[in-house]
């Protein structure tokens, strides 16, 4: 899904493989090492020479509202986008990341 | 499924042979005499929406691994010490595989023409592609690349069905030489070692020069002499290994 919106931006396949690596990781890190029960939601923001996805869990198992993030995931974030964020949300962890066009 | 006195008899003569010898054609007979319990284990997994030929090939992946490792003096029945690896191998195909998808054949060729696709319009434009540019170059939709792309992503977890990219992977490792695999081993010996040194050298190297050294998956393809489509599957599947140790210690 991802890489459809990607594609619209006019992202290279290099970025669009970065972006799906990344939100590969960040949903990961919403849900932790452990199953949990609940809904994931993406919003995909579109802009000329960029693109913005907010990602926000929603769990019912009562395990808690933090992202959990490993330094590996830090360091593979931080490769592949250029921002991202991770945070507990009143209703859940959220994350944001920005993904901008290499100027061809 | 059960043998009689004297086929295990039998059988039990050609482990110890096999032990001894390691003789292919011995192999095949162990593995065929044990298909039923592999085709057995591989119907209690049907429920799952899998198509029960692949997973009795999945079974006998397993069967043959217990063939090559059972030790016959040990004192246990064959299917006894079999039964644990043949589920063991079928259980992990099924974690890996997550919501993988049957990938229609068309799909899988377009997915193999593209490698080169790829490869030579990076070359041209000096840049990786755009899903646009790609579509115009092989005369497809930008629908169809990216499914094309996608289903590279469900071969990672299936060494069964990869793409036959193995010339690359013999190149590949002759690739890799003394210095580089010096300059993973002591990046990675401070931070983060036991993940990343778990791999093969060539799953190393990428992980590296990815993560750490920022090299984009083009980038990396022409320092290595493979496909950008190639490193996309490696990385993914290394990636997902990881991902699954973080879910089995967490």
């Amino acid at each position: 899904m991802a890489a459809g919106v990607a594609s619209r931006v006019g992202f290279t396949l290099d970025e669009v493989e970065d972006l799906r690596i990344a939100i590969d990781e960040l949903c990961f890190s919403l849900v932790g090492p452990r199953r949990r029960t609940g809904t994931i939601t993406l919003r995909y923001l579109l802009d000329t020479d960029e693109l913005a996805v907010e990602g926000s869990g929603r769990f019912t198992d009562g395990l808690g509202n933090d992202p959990v993030v490993s330094a590996l995931s830090e360091q593979i974030l931080a490769a592949v986008v250029d921002e991202c964020v991770l945070s507990t949300g009143e209703d859940g962890p959220e994350f944001r990341l920005v993904k901008r066009r290499r100027p061809s | 499924m059960a043998f009689d006195g004297k086929e295990r008899d039998e059988l039990r003569r050609k482990f110890l042979d096999y032990a001894e010898t390691r003789d292919r054609a011995l192999r095949d007979e162990l593995i065929t005499a044990h298909m039923g319990l592999a085709e057995y284990l591989a119907r209690r997994f049907t429920n799952r929406g899998e198509p029960l030929d692949d997973l009795v090939q999945v079974a006998a992946l397993g069967l043959l691994k217990a063939v090559d490792r059972f030790d016959p003096e040990r004192g246990l029945e064959f299917s006894t010490y079999a039964t644990p690896t043949i589920v063991g191998e079928l259980k992990r195909h099924f974690r890996d595989k997550g919501w993988a998808v049957r990938v229609p054949r068309r799909v899988q060729e377009l997915h193999l023409r593209l490698a080169g696709v790829v490869g030579q319009l990076s070359q041209e434009l000096g840049r990786s592609p755009t899903i646009g540019e790609i579509a115009q170059a092989a005369a497809v939709s930008e629908e169809e690349v990216l499914e094309a792309i996608e289903a590279g992503h469900a071969y990672r977890f299936t060494s069964l069905d990869a793409p036959s990219g193995n010339d690359e992977e013999l190149s590949l490792s002759a690739e890799l030489g003394a210095e580089d695999q010096g300059l993973i081993d002591s990046e990675h010996r401070v931070t983060l070692s036991p993940l990343i040194a778990q791999f093969p050298p060539r799953e190393r190297m990428i992980l590296h020069l990815r993560f750490f050294e920022g090299m984009t998956q083009s980038e990396i393809a022409a320092r290595l002499g493979i496909s950008q489509m190639h490193v996309s599957r490696l990385l993914a599947r290394a990636l997902a290994q990881l991902r699954s140790q973080a879910e089995d210690d967490g």
